[in-house]
């Protein structure tokens, strides 16, 4: 069954008295496991894209299906708990709380979550940052690590609760190539590895080169797609 | 819960000098509220029981016809006992009822005495010198000569008084009054001490001779004009109301005297019990003014951190969430503020409680209407520091979920679009 099902999606904004459309009809399917980024230029509805599979805004019309269950009808509550348990997000800046450590950043996502002791919260986290390359440099604050250390925070933070899908909003753009090539390198290792669902946004080429499925979007719609070897091919 | 404490805390070190600007202004408006609340209480105990002294006792009794005319001071309505019987008689029977320690009598009445160039007008009082001294401790304010004796033609006075005389300890005075009878007579008393209370009533205005000797010159055998029952405190007056009511009522005596419990006895005691619920309103809105600062301090962190915001709704984080997050680190302000306020307000409380604060300037000028000490000693009580902190808390928690909702509000899509 596929994790994630979007059906004539549209999303319209309205500013003032005027309608501004971002999505006009996306369909989409995204298997469980698919390492997937949406490619567009700015403005194209990548972000408000990203913003309806989250579940943190709705659509105007159209259907979206999470692991088989429509999102349309879910109060904000029964939202939120679908982030919490099954949604991780990385972003572009980071948006790593600055008065808390590397550790604590972590720790704050997988808190949120339930069933968990102490012991095995604490042994969750310490492992995923051991994974992103961050062992010794858990009590450090974000404002004592690099753009690069600052991001892998932001993908255990989103790894650590063992979500179904990763959500990732331009998560290079602040980073240099070589820094950039490390991140996604993580990411790609943390697909296979975990299995993990990616689903990042981009316009950097380079990113592109990483991914197992790509989907473009211009005006707010999907205009291209390409899987595996095409995607090498073309770049 | 207990994560979201910890950041709500952690929070605060973020701007440091906001921070500290808001934490200021929680803990000076709970120091006042605190030190405020110790000199109000200080000026009303004192003051309280200053009447209980020189007016009403803790239960006042008076003839009710005297009791509409008390600013006159006539002799024609006096105490004179049930059915009759006499003063002495009827003070016995009042010592009797359970809780009662004292009947203290008093007759008071106005007199006159001329100096070379002046007439000085005083107020005589009547009184029994053994419970007198008991009950108010008006020797322990002798600064010459003794008090007054029964039997003997005396009077003590306070040093203002002996000076408007021109009259020094020994010397002989005399004085004018009008009898029961409303004969006007004058008769010549020896000075036998001198009193200093700094209270303008006490020491300008207020003469005392025995009971007996005002008994006789005013034509008033074994009667007075009021007697003042004493229980074992203020407190506790009220417990023992009843049982004198009663004894009232037993002997017919509940139409002809007025008996009532201090806090009812004079106007100026209730007006003060008002005012010190309006006082408790006072304090709320002194730090509810504290609380602005907090609230703006909130409204800008609110706004600085809307991202962050988006990112914990991203994470999972509810509205409520987001409430509760926001009034904690507001309440972890009022926490840390009230706590300092109450600490300082103590501790500038319980110095002042022990030096006081010199009110004679004031109090000099106020004339013997108002019976207030020169120098008040506001109370020290944990009390009142409980209550300040507890006021700054609860105070700035609920303040605080006006920037709270705001942040609540929050679309998380939106807020992570801010920049």
């Amino acid at each position: 069954m596929a994790l994630l099902e979007l059906k004539g999606v549209e999303k319209i904004y309205q500013q003032g008295k005027i309608e501004v459309p971002a999505l006009r009809g996306i369909d989409l399917i995204v298997e469980k496991g698919e390492f997937t980024t949406i490619f567009g230029p700015s403005g194209s509805g990548k972000t408000t894209l990203l913003n309806m599979i989250g579940c943190l805004d709705k659509p105007t019309k159209g259907e979206i299906y999470f692991d088989g269950q429509e999102l349309g009808d879910l109060s904000k509550k029964e939202l939120a708990l679908i982030r919490r348990h099954n949604i991780g997000f990385i972003f572009q800046s980071y948006n790593l709380i600055p008065v808390l450590s590397a550790y604590e950043n972590v720790e704050f996502a997988i808190r949120l979550t339930d069933g968990r002791t102490e012991s095995e919260m604490r042994k969750k986290v310490l492992d995923i940052l051991e994974a992103v390359g961050l062992a010794g440099l858990e009590d450090r604050r974000p404002n004592e690590l690099s753009g690069g250390q600052k991001q892998r925070v932001a993908i255990a933070r989103a790894l650590v609760k063992e979500p179904k899908l990763v959500l990732a909003d331009e998560p290079t753009a602040n980073l240099d190539s070589k820094t950039s090539d490390e991140v996604l390198e993580i990411m790609v290792r943390m697909n296979q590895q975990l299995g993990t669902t990616f689903i990042f946004s981009t316009h950097d080429p380079q990113v592109m080169e990483y991914a197992g499925r790509l989907i473009e979007i211009r005006d707010g719609k999907v205009s291209r797609e390409k899987k595996g070897e095409d995607i090498r091919v073309h770049h | 819960m207990k994560f979201l404490w910890t950041l709500a805390a952690k929070n605060l070190f973020r701007n440091r000098l906001r921070s500290i600007v808001s934490i200021i202004a929680i803990a000076i408006s709970v120091m006042v509220v605190v030190f405020a609340r110790g000199l109000v209480t200080g000026f009303i105990d004192s003051t309280f029981s200053l009447y209980i002294k020189y007016d009403t006792g803790h239960i006042k009794v008076v003839n009710q016809e005297y009791r509409q005319k008390e600013r006159l001071f006539s002799l024609n309505y006096p105490v004179d006992g049930f059915n009759g019987e006499g003063l002495t008689s009827m003070i016995k029977k009042l010592e009797g009822v359970e809780g009662i320690e004292m009947a203290v009598p008093r007759i008071k009445f106005g007199a006159m005495a001329s100096t070379d160039d002046d007439l000085i007008t005083m107020l005589g009082w009547g009184v029994d010198p053994a419970k007198e001294s008991k009950f108010t401790g008006i020797e322990k304010q002798l600064v010459e000569g003794r008090m007054i004796r029964p039997g003997e033609k005396e009077i003590l006075l306070g040093k203002g008084l002996l000076k408007k005389l021109n009259r020094q300890v020994g010397d002989k005075v005399t004085i004018l009054y009008n009898t029961s009878f409303n004969s006007f007579k004058g008769a010549t008393l020896r000075i036998a001490g001198v009193i200093e209370s700094g209270m303008p009533l006490l020491n300008d205005t207020i003469f005392y001779l025995p009971l007996d000797i005002a008994q006789e010159l005013l034509i008033m055998p074994d009667q007075a004009t009021e007697v003042l029952l004493v229980t074992p405190n203020a407190k506790e007056a009220a417990a023992f109301y009843p049982g004198v009511k009663e004894l009232f009522t037993a002997e017919g005596a509940e139409e002809r005297y007025s008996v009532e419990p201090w806090n009812k006895a004079n106007s100026v005691l209730e007006y003060m019990q008002v005012a010190i619920r309006i006082y408790d309103v006072i304090y709320v809105f002194l730090v509810l003014l504290a609380s602005i600062v907090v609230i703006n301090t909130m409204v800008m962190i609110v706004k600085e951190r809307t991202r962050e915001i988006g990112m914990m709704t991203a994470l999972g984080l509810q509205s409520r969430d987001i409430l509760k997050l926001f009034i904690m680190e507001g309440t972890v302000m009022g926490i840390t503020g009230s706590l300092l306020g109450a600490v300082l307000g103590g501790i500038v409380t319980r110095v002042l409680s022990v030096n006081g604060f010199d009110y004679s300037a004031i109090v000099s000028g106020m004339g013997d209407e108002f019976l207030m000490n020169p120098i008040i000693y506001p109370t020290f009580s944990v009390t009142h520091m409980i209550y300040g902190f507890l006021l700054g808390v609860i105070v700035t928690a609920v303040t605080c979920i006006i920037p709270a909702r705001r942040a609540a509000r929050l679309e998380p899509s939106e807020a992570l679009r801010e920049f």
